[in-house]
């Protein structure tokens, strides 16, 4: 099992996502986009395609764009192919930004990106953690999970969906976490529960065959039990809500 | 055919929100603006805007649709359009020429482009110019306000522009200065710069009269002039800035100065008596180290950026940030940033105090709030596209920062101790190895920057003295070095470009091979005309110099252009002990590297003892305790900074192991702590600490309280007390002053004998002179303000197991002890200046007292006798034990019964040092009794777990519910 992470021009939360997937048993490998680009066979050699948390030229152009664009221009067959085969995709953060604006997920009609990811409602960047619930079961990623409680830290974590679209979406079962209150209910748009504003509470979501994961919440910074708020007051076991994800990924192809 | 692609969102965005709720205009539109230097045709539009936009949220505003899109939103009547002032860094432009080189490739090559914002409003103008204000800065933008009409006529006719830079063209030719002037001709030179054949002045030098005779007197021993170069990079290596001549001169009888009697004095005396090898490096490099474990170093460097934080708040902090980040990059071989921390001492947001550094109402200081604002969201951009967390910070309000805010900025890196065999510390640039320039291009950015943060802040204040800092070109080199280049041991030595550029990056890495030659014409440039001596001494940001043997070069740049990264060769470290520059192979530089960093007249400074500035008596407002808790917590000075917390990532590198916010009642925290590496369960506590309101009063006592609280927060957070080391930073007024030299000289005498006294080894340090406004107020009358003086204090720590991290947070059940005595010491007080003031103290640290505290602290902490702990600082008692109710959301019981001559409001606020606020389990005190046989202790009260906290004294309970508490002590701060 290997997991291919990718870093490159501000992309930040490599070391700690290839450490997750390493901890629950896989090999893997940081490896920069130009290098991805000159040698895009080297995609062959893994079953995991991660993208991390971080800051991708900046935010400039919009979260995820400039990133996606090179993507696009330079890898884009190989990453669909690969999206196609029973492989696994996962989108952290600015991960998740540029999985969107590749149009990787929902990917309902192809090609074209088909949600936006705009600025929070508060304006402002949000670090924070939150609890989220898992709405369905059809990305392997999310197996047999029903709540996590793990970090956001965005600026633009706001899905941005037209309504038909939207729709299709619900009917299809995309939408794979949302964002709950203390009382385990939808947090139905309410600040802090729901930190960016996002309709119907997304905080992450699916293409058709749930193996590509796009996520706004970080799990590998909620993989020990150490990483969560106040843990001393608490009975916790060694690892905290995000490892289940990676253990799930290596469950997928054990 | 069209010059310009302008992007605007569907839908309404956070930042066009608070705009809207701001101003309660709810006709307030933001488009992203892009300005070409060549006309696009509709092919090159229809791509490039898709590049650079989103379809599903936005829209591409078109010479047919502008007029029908815009007005579906509202009639506007304003436009406000803020561009970058030629030559000031604009990042975005710079990715969206990535992105068009990137994805076009050669389709479209030579272009210039700038971002622009373009703000569209209904309303009357007067609004309008209000609104700029608030969202541009005229130092580094151009803000221009025409009629929506202008605007939909300028978008018709391709009528916008791009303003590039414009330098003259003239040829560079030697130029030779004589010296041989009058005194006056010759401190002209100092003051205002040297003078071009137009007999303009290119801005000061910084250079005092007795410097430019020594100048004078070198130059006629070797018989020839003094080159401009010469001049410009003496004034740079020279300054204060960068040679810290205040605390290395001679002050009264202390002959060896004050940084080495007292500062470096400490840690030598220390570590004399410690015998261990705890301090790694310490004042030679970039940062200070430490052991961290057998195999890892931590090292920590704290940096001011106050004066270009003055002028552009956002840039000077974001580059502030990014800058400091570049120490750790530049410590030993190539530390990798961990953390950040910042301290921000602000004027109050809600005053206008209308301040003008000329006289008729000209040349306006920035409003207080647009100086904070800039400042909170310089580090927070720096940080965050970093990939560095941002736990440990604080603020604290005056009205005495109103001419000068301070921006402390910090960052904690890590290194191997050894890579490939070789002590990664110990760096040295051979003679033969290529001088190699890698990052960022050079431009005017910060031209006279390190001469003029030692100057105070007056009329003459050149503005090109400001940087912009751009993270991710930052990041990306930052990368390379860390991982491939570092571990394979490709390059001797690596040092930043910050004050001073190369001219003092590279003469500060030539003395370890004893010279240099450099070809400047090699350095590559934002745009031309540039003149060699301006090449020499810029700040452009985001560059790092290299000396790496030849064998290696080629490998070297090949790995950093495989990133995206440009790496220059522009010169060679030598044998001979002499700086030599050449543009076009003509040599403008050649001087003796005795000279060019020891060859500064040595001050002579006197002190004599200062006029004691006393707390004005005030009266005490009658109210209730309940009351005057209330009012404390609201506070600007105590009030929760959560609002910083949460838009600084504190999570990334998942390393976060002590948030800034602690208990489910999310209290701002005193000490965070990291735990950096995977396999290792050793954390990083960091701290800092800084009195200002003490100064005036006594400012021994002000150093020995930083020290204490910067010290004790750690040993409160479960940091081993042998691991913890401490940085000085000075940020004083007026120091040729001798009140106050006084003052800084008692500052750091308390300096050596509190460090010696906690065995805490300084380990790095920074100072800042001249933190003065001189100007005027809006009557025109001339003002000066200057800074109370501020020693802030940064403390870093390693706690050996996660075990000993401690909680601010109670459980039900739990005695509460508060550690230490408490005296009357409400002198300077947050509470003697919200609620008034009486007879009273400033407080004084007794270090042996607060030792036996410290030891038994850590001693039961380790036996996990301490079930909770909060240090007490502003405030006193009363606001930790809030504190403790607010993270905790339980119910506290304080008895108040007190046997001592000490007043209930004495006892709650006083703000006597060395204290804690524990809470001990029922069925641990009696072993808790043993350990603290030796120190003061008073047990005050209980945790009942209820919603309230109670005060009972012998008449009367008196009691207030948590949540009320926490609304006061979670209240907006006014104007932010």
């Amino acid at each position: 099992m290997n997991v291919l992470v990718l870093s490159g021009y501000g992309i930040n939360c490599e070391n700690e996502t290839l450490h997750a997937f390493e901890v629950v048993g896989f090999k893997g490998k940081i490896i920069h986009i130009n290098d991805l680009i000159q040698n895009p066979k080297q995609l062959n050699n893994y079953q995991v395609f991660a993208i991390p948390g971080g800051f991708s030229y900046g935010d400039d152009t919009g979260s995820g764009n400039a990133m996606a664009k090179k993507i696009m221009t330079n890898l884009y067959d190989q990453l669909i192919d690969f999206s196609l085969k029973d492989k696994l995709i996962l989108g952290i953060c600015n991960g998740c930004q540029i999985l969107i604006n590749l149009g990787l997920v929902p990917s309902l009609n192809k090609k074209d990106p088909e949600v936006a990811m705009i600025e929070n409602k508060s304006g402002s960047y949000e670090c924070r953690w939150v609890d989220v619930k898992v709405s369905n079961n059809k990305s392997p990623w999310l197996e047999n999970i029903s709540t996590l409680n793990l970090p956001v830290a965005h600026q633009e974590g706001q899905f941005m969906i037209p309504i038909n679209l939207l729709k299709s979406i619900k009917a299809n079962n995309l939408i794979s976490l949302q964002y709950i209150d203390h009382h385990k209910k939808l947090a139905k748009g309410q600040f802090p529960f729901n930190p960016n504003g996002s309709k119907d509470d997304i905080a992450a979501l699916t293409n058709q065959n749930g193996n590509v994961l796009a996520m706004m919440p970080h799990p590998e910074r909620a993989f020990y039990h150490y990483h969560i708020p106040n843990w001393q007051s608490k009975t916790l076991k060694k690892f905290g809500d995000g490892y289940k994800i990676f253990m799930n990924a290596k469950k997928f192809f054990a | 055919m069209t010059n310009t692609i302008q992007i605007l969102s569907i839908e309404k965005t956070g930042k066009e929100s608070s705009l809207q709720k701001e101003h309660n205009n709810k006709s307030i539109k933001i488009i992203d603006g892009y300005f070409f230097s060549t006309n696009l045709d509709d092919q090159k539009f229809t791509k490039i805007s898709k590049l650079i936009s989103n379809d599903v949220s936005q829209t591409i505003l078109t010479k047919k649709n502008v007029n029908n899109v815009l007005s579906s939103y509202s009639n506007f009547n304003w436009v406000v359009e803020i561009k970058f002032l030629p030559g000031v860094t604009d990042n975005i432009a710079t990715t969206v020429k990535e992105i068009i080189k990137d994805n076009l490739k050669s389709s479209f090559k030579s272009f210039e482009l700038g971002s622009t914002k373009i703000i569209l409003i209904k309303g009357r103008k007067e609004d309008i110019t209000k609104i700029s204000k608030n969202e541009a800065n005229p130092l580094i933008q151009t803000i221009k306000i025409y009629p929506f009409k202008k605007y939909l006529n300028n978008f018709k006719k391709n009528q916008f522009k791009i303003e590039k830079v414009k330098l003259p063209k003239k040829k560079y030719s030697k130029k030779e200065i004589n010296l041989d002037i009058s005194d006056h001709q010759l401190s002209l030179i100092g003051k205002l710069g040297i003078e071009e054949i137009d007999k303009s002045r290119r801005g000061t030098l910084g250079l005092d009269l007795e410097s430019l005779k020594a100048i004078r007197n070198y130059f006629s021993t070797i018989k020839r002039k003094p080159t401009d170069v010469e001049i410009e990079t003496l004034a740079q290596t020279w300054s204060e800035h960068c040679k810290h001549k205040i605390f290395s001169a001679k002050i009264d009888d202390i002959h060896e100065g004050i940084f080495k009697k007292y500062i470096k004095g400490a840690t030598e005396k220390i570590i004399q008596l410690r015998k261990d090898n705890f301090c790694v490096s310490l004042f030679t490099d970039n940062a200070g180290g430490i052991e961290f474990n057998n195999d890892w170093i931590i090292c920590h460097k704290v940096e001011t950026h106050n004066t270009p934080s003055a002028l552009d708040p956002f840039g000077g902090a974001i580059t502030g940030i990014v800058g400091v980040n570049r120490d750790c990059l530049g410590f030993g071989k190539g530390a990798k940033p961990i953390a950040n921390t910042y301290a921000y001492y602000l004027a109050d947001p809600n005053k206008n105090y209308q301040l003008y550094r000329q006289k008729n109402n000209n040349d306006p200081m920035l409003p207080a709030n647009f100086i904070a604002k800039g400042i909170i969201s310089g580090v927070r951009v720096g940080g965050n596209c970093s990939g560095i967390p941002t736990p440990q910070g604080n603020v604290y309000f005056d009205d005495r920062f109103a001419g000068k805010p301070l921006v402390f900025c910090g960052t904690v890196g890590i290194i191997p101790k050894k890579i490939k065999g070789k002590l990664s510390h110990k760096k040295k640039a051979n003679p033969g190895d290529i001088i190699l320039m890698a990052g960022g291009r050079v431009g005017k950015d910060g031209i006279h920057g390190a001469t003029f943060s030692s100057e105070e802040l007056d009329p003459n204040s050149p503005v090109s003295a400001v940087q912009i800092g751009d993270p991710i070109t930052q990041k990306k080199m930052s990368d390379v070095i860390i991982r491939e280049l570092r571990d394979e041991n490709l390059y001797s030595s690596i040092t930043d470009n910050g004050a001073g550029g190369l001219s003092s990056s590279i003469g500060e890495m030539a003395k370890e091979s004893g010279g240099f030659i450099v070809d400047l014409e090699k350095v590559p440039l934002k745009y031309n005309g540039l003149y060699p001596w301006e090449i020499w001494v810029s700040e452009s940001q985001e560059r790092m110099t290299l000396a790496v043997p030849p064998a290696n070069v080629k490998k070297v740049i090949k790995r950093f252009n495989a990133r995206g990264v440009e790496a220059t060769i522009i010169g060679k470290f030598i044998k001979k002990e002499k700086a030599i520059v050449k543009y076009n192979k003509t040599e403008i530089l050649n001087l003796d590297m005795e000279f060019l960093h020891e060859g500064y007249p040595k001050l002579n400074l006197k002190t004599s003892f200062p006029k004691i500035k006393k707390e004005k008596k005030k009266i005490i407002k009658k109210s209730s305790l309940i009351d005057k808790l209330h009012k404390l917590l609201s506070s600007t000075n105590i009030v929760s900074k959560e609002f910083i917390a949460t838009q600084y990532d504190h999570e990334v590198q998942a390393t976060s192991i002590i948030k800034p916010l602690q208990g489910e009642g999310r209290v701002f925290g005193n000490a965070t702590a990291i735990k950096p590496l995977f396999d290792d369960e050793k954390s990083i506590a960091l701290s800092q600490a800084a009195y200002p309101q003490y100064a005036e009063t006594n400012p021994y006592d002000m150093a020995g309280c930083s020290i204490d609280t910067a010290y004790k927060n750690l040993i409160v957070s479960g940091a081993n007390s042998k691991k913890i080391a401490i940085l000085d930073n000075f940020c004083w007024c007026s120091s040729d002053e001798p009140d106050r030299l006084y003052q800084l000289k008692e500052a750091a005498k308390a300096c050596y004998d509190y460090a010696v006294a906690y065995q805490t080894p300084f380990i790095s340090g920074k100072d800042s002179m001249f933190n003065d406004f001189k100007g005027f107020n809006k009557a025109g009358k001339s003002v000066k303000i200057s800074i109370p003086p501020t020693l802030l204090i940064s403390s870093i720590g390693v706690v050996d197991k996660i075990s000993h991290l401690t909680k601010i947070t109670p459980d039900d059940g739990d005695i509460l002890v508060v550690l230490g005595k408490t005296r009357n010491e409400l002198q300077n007080s947050v509470y003697s200046k919200i609620i008034g003031y009486k007879k009273s103290k400033n407080p004084v640290v007794n270090s042996k007292d607060a030792l036996r505290t410290y030891r038994n602290f850590e001693k039961a902490n380790k036996l996990g006798i301490i079930n909770s702990a909060i240090g007490i600082d502003l405030g006193g008692i009363g606001i930790a034990v809030a504190k403790m109710a607010i993270a905790s959301k339980k119910g506290l019981t304080i008895d108040l019964k007190l046997k001592n001559k000490i007043s209930v409001d004495q006892y709650l606020f006083s703000e006597t040092q060395s204290r804690i606020l524990v809470s001990i389990k029922k069925n641990n005190l009696a072993n808790f009794k043993k350990i603290f046989i030796t120190s003061d202790y008073t047990i005050i009260g209980k945790c009942t777990g209820s919603d309230v906290i109670e005060f009972k004294d012998n008449k009367k309970i008196m009691r207030s519910k948590i949540s009320d508490f926490a609304k006061s002590y979670k209240q907006n701060i006014k104007g932010l």
